[in-house]
């Protein structure tokens, strides 16, 4: 009989819960906004998504937790940090032939760079410290200034002809030096065009810092986002991979850890 | 006026309440490992009477033991303690560790100055606890720019003395003078207590340092074998007790502790598994009661097996050699014994550093690093980037930590901490696994 695994990833902003089979192959994932209460949320959609799959969630004795809320979900049994789980899941949502040396992940609080080894555990990370710079929620403060939603910065950006130079890291002045683009009349393509470079030099500077090895990988809710992934091939001068499901790429990294340890 | 001293009073009031609170706190989470061992008792009472109960006849009775004797304050490492004994005064370290004392310090000094001095500041301007306000005088050798600084910042409150440190110790010239400072610093000393020290008293001093040296060796040496015993964070809680003991007292419950440590070794008595990863804290000292960092480390699964800083194993490492006991002798290895083996970074060039961390490495068979970085100190950080280079050829992952004495960026250290022990530890069970 086949074996099953769960993986839920509480980050910050979204949940994500992902169920892969003993060959590694993946049954079906979820995303659901946190809410206030991580641990009923994880239930829940944990629940819906075993039915989507046609499982019960007692064919599922192995459910690893990791994310930001990892500790407060009460159906896994052990809890694996996001460095962990992203490397695992990196390699096997890379695209095919791709041999991962670094995985980047930007997160709705936290951007990680991890670099790994041939059998893919993790040889060096460095992670953002305690500010919003180089995160998802800087680009979430950016859009509500553009009065766009966090998905359309992306594509806008791409047609972007001569983005702007944001210079200003934090959050907060950076707000305030869009708004003063804003008033000089730029075009919000080059805008946010400035934004996404800015975003990627700063993650890209941690990254050259923890030493950066070919192929790399974007991982986190920030890699579905073109115009960022454009950034940083941009300011890497490297060819840059977007995970399979790159938002997924934690959840599914902490299912596969299941096997992993059965 | 009176309305000032009211005010100064209050606020004086509500820092040393929030100080006790905290070391309160900390000294609770010690406590309530199973693992403790008893002899430890002794030590966190130190810090009690000093941090929790602030209480001057507590730490009198303690240090000057009913008499008289003049207490001298002392920053960093270069003081030599055996010249105060043998004046019949007693030091205290008085480098500070404390949040609380730190966002006092904050109004007082530039943004910018590492949480140490700010903490030191801080204590000094308030008198927060007792320790500081029996001090006679406080000695501050001029080693980082901090430091010197905060010395003439001090002497708004105390009585400073500055004792000028020389930065290359390999040039005849630093040594020759180093060694009129420490002399001149003698005659300071014997004006302050009235009492001239005699090559007897000098002798005895020398001796009863030796031997608390002896016990926090033997210490390092527990520390080094592949079944804990201990757990970090205790045993450099006891080494920092030091800092506010005498060294006979501190050495005989030193002694107790090595003991009891050694009979859990016989009986194979291990205070963490195999596979939890051996750690190494490089860098700027973790001082009491700010224990933040080593907490953290050891709950997410790892154990401190050393710490290399001046708060840990460079404190009492090295005795004094002096061959003949003269005084000329004595005088001429205090002066060595407080410079040459000193490896702050304060010193360019500092290889010996590197050395003393390789070596370390090797013999306290160390799965990773964390450098630990107080903001502001530069020269800590600047270092850095050879230890990183040495130990990368060694295959030993290191993990840099910037931080002050602030609670607030817990959180996200507390995941890096995590991804780094679960690393080292999957890398270890690996190995384990292999054998």
């Amino acid at each position: 009989m086949m074996k099953y695994y769960g993986g839920i990833d509480a980050g910050s902003t979204y949940i994500k819960a992902a169920i892969v089979d003993s060959n590694g192959g993946i049954q079906g994932c979820k995303v659901a906004p946190t809410g206030i209460d991580c641990r009923s949320t994880a239930r829940e959609m944990f629940g819906k998504l075993c039915d989507e799959s046609g499982l019960s969630p007692s064919d599922i004795p192995t459910v690893i937790s990791t994310g930001y809320g990892r500790r407060l979900i009460d159906i896994a049994s052990e809890n694996v940090t996001e460095i962990k789980a992203h490397a695992a899941g990196g390699i096997r949502t890379a695209p095919d032939g791709r041999k991962i040396g670094t995985i980047i992940d930007i997160g709705g609080q936290d951007s990680k760079v991890i670099i790994i080894d041939e059998d893919g555990e993790t040889k060096n990370f460095a992670m953002n410290d305690k500010c919003a710079a180089g995160t998802g929620r800087f680009l979430e403060v950016i859009s509500r200034v553009l009065k766009l939603t966090v998905d359309e910065l992306g594509p806008l950006s791409l047609q972007a002809k001569a983005p702007c130079r944001i210079n200003s890291l934090c959050a907060v002045f950076a707000e305030s030096e869009v708004i003063s683009l804003l008033a000089r009349g730029k075009d919000r393509a080059d805008i946010i065009a400035g934004i996404h470079m800015s975003l990627a030099r700063r993650i890209l500077g941690m990254a050259k810092r923890a030493g950066v090895e070919p192929d790399v990988l974007l991982t986190g809710g920030g890699a579905l986002n073109p115009g960022l992934v454009a950034a940083f091939e941009d300011e890497l001068m490297m060819d840059i991979y977007v995970a399979e499901n790159p938002q997924l790429n934690g959840a599914i990294g902490a299912a596969l850890l299941g096997i992993r340890n059965s | 006026m009176n309305q000032k001293t009211d005010k100064f009073n209050r606020r004086r009031a509500r820092f040393a309440r929030s100080l006790a609170r905290s070391t309160q706190t900390a000294l609770d989470e010690l406590e309530a490992s199973p693992d403790l061992p008893q002899s430890m008792g002794y030590f966190i009472d130190i810090m009690r009477d000093v941090f929790v109960k602030q209480d001057k006849s507590l730490i009198s009775a303690r240090l000057q033991g009913g008499d008289n004797k003049k207490i001298i304050g002392t920053y960093c490492l270069m003081v030599p303690e055996e010249l105060i004994y043998a004046a019949g005064a007693i030091p205290v370290r008085l480098c500070g560790g404390s949040y609380e004392a730190s966002s006092m310090g904050d109004e007082l000094v530039p943004r910018d100055t590492c949480p140490v001095v700010k903490a030191s500041v801080g204590f000094h301007s308030l008198d927060i606890i007792s320790l500081y306000q029996m001090c006679n005088a406080v000695i501050v050798p001029t080693t980082c720019d901090a430091k010197r600084k905060m010395g003439e910042e001090l002497s708004k409150f105390t009585e400073v003395w500055m004792l000028e440190a020389p930065h290359i110790k390999e040039t005849e010239g630093a040594r020759r003078q180093w060694l009129s400072h420490i002399k001149a610093l003698k005659k300071d000393i014997e004006k302050l207590t009235g009492k001239k020290i005699r090559r007897k008293a000098l002798q005895t001093s020398i001796r009863m340092i030796a031997g608390a040296q002896y016990e926090a060796r033997r210490l390092y040496e527990i520390r080094k074998s592949a079944a804990p015993v201990i757990m970090g964070r205790e045993a450099m809680l006891a080494l920092n007790a030091y800092s506010y003991d005498t060294a006979f007292e501190w050495a005989k419950a030193m002694a107790g502790l090595n003991d009891e440590l050694e009979s859990r070794s016989d009986n194979g008595r291990a205070v963490a598994g195999s596979n939890a990863p051996r750690m190494l804290i490089a860098g700027c000292p973790p001082i009491f009661p700010n224990w933040k960092i080593p907490s953290l480390i050891e709950e997410m699964g790892a154990v401190i097996v050393a710490d290399e800083s001046c708060m840990g194993s460079r404190y009492l490492y090295d005795p004094i050699g002096a061959t003949e006991k003269s005084m000329r002798n004595m005088m001429a290895g205090i002066a060595a014994r407080y410079l040459m083996p000193c490896v702050c970074p304060s010193f360019a060039p500092n290889e010996d550093r590197l050395f003393r961390l390789l070596q370390m490495v090797e013999e306290f068979r160390i799965d990773g690093i964390i450098y630990y970085v107080l903001k502001g100190c530069i020269i800590y950080d600047f270092e850095l980037i050879r230890v990183e280079k040495i130990m990368k050829e060694k295959n030993i992952p290191v993990l840099r930590i910037e931080t002050d004495y602030s609670p607030e960026d817990i959180e996200q250290l507390r995941t890096r901490v995590e991804a780094f022990v679960e690393m080292l530890g999957t890398k270890k069970s690996n190995m384990n696994y292999e054998l």
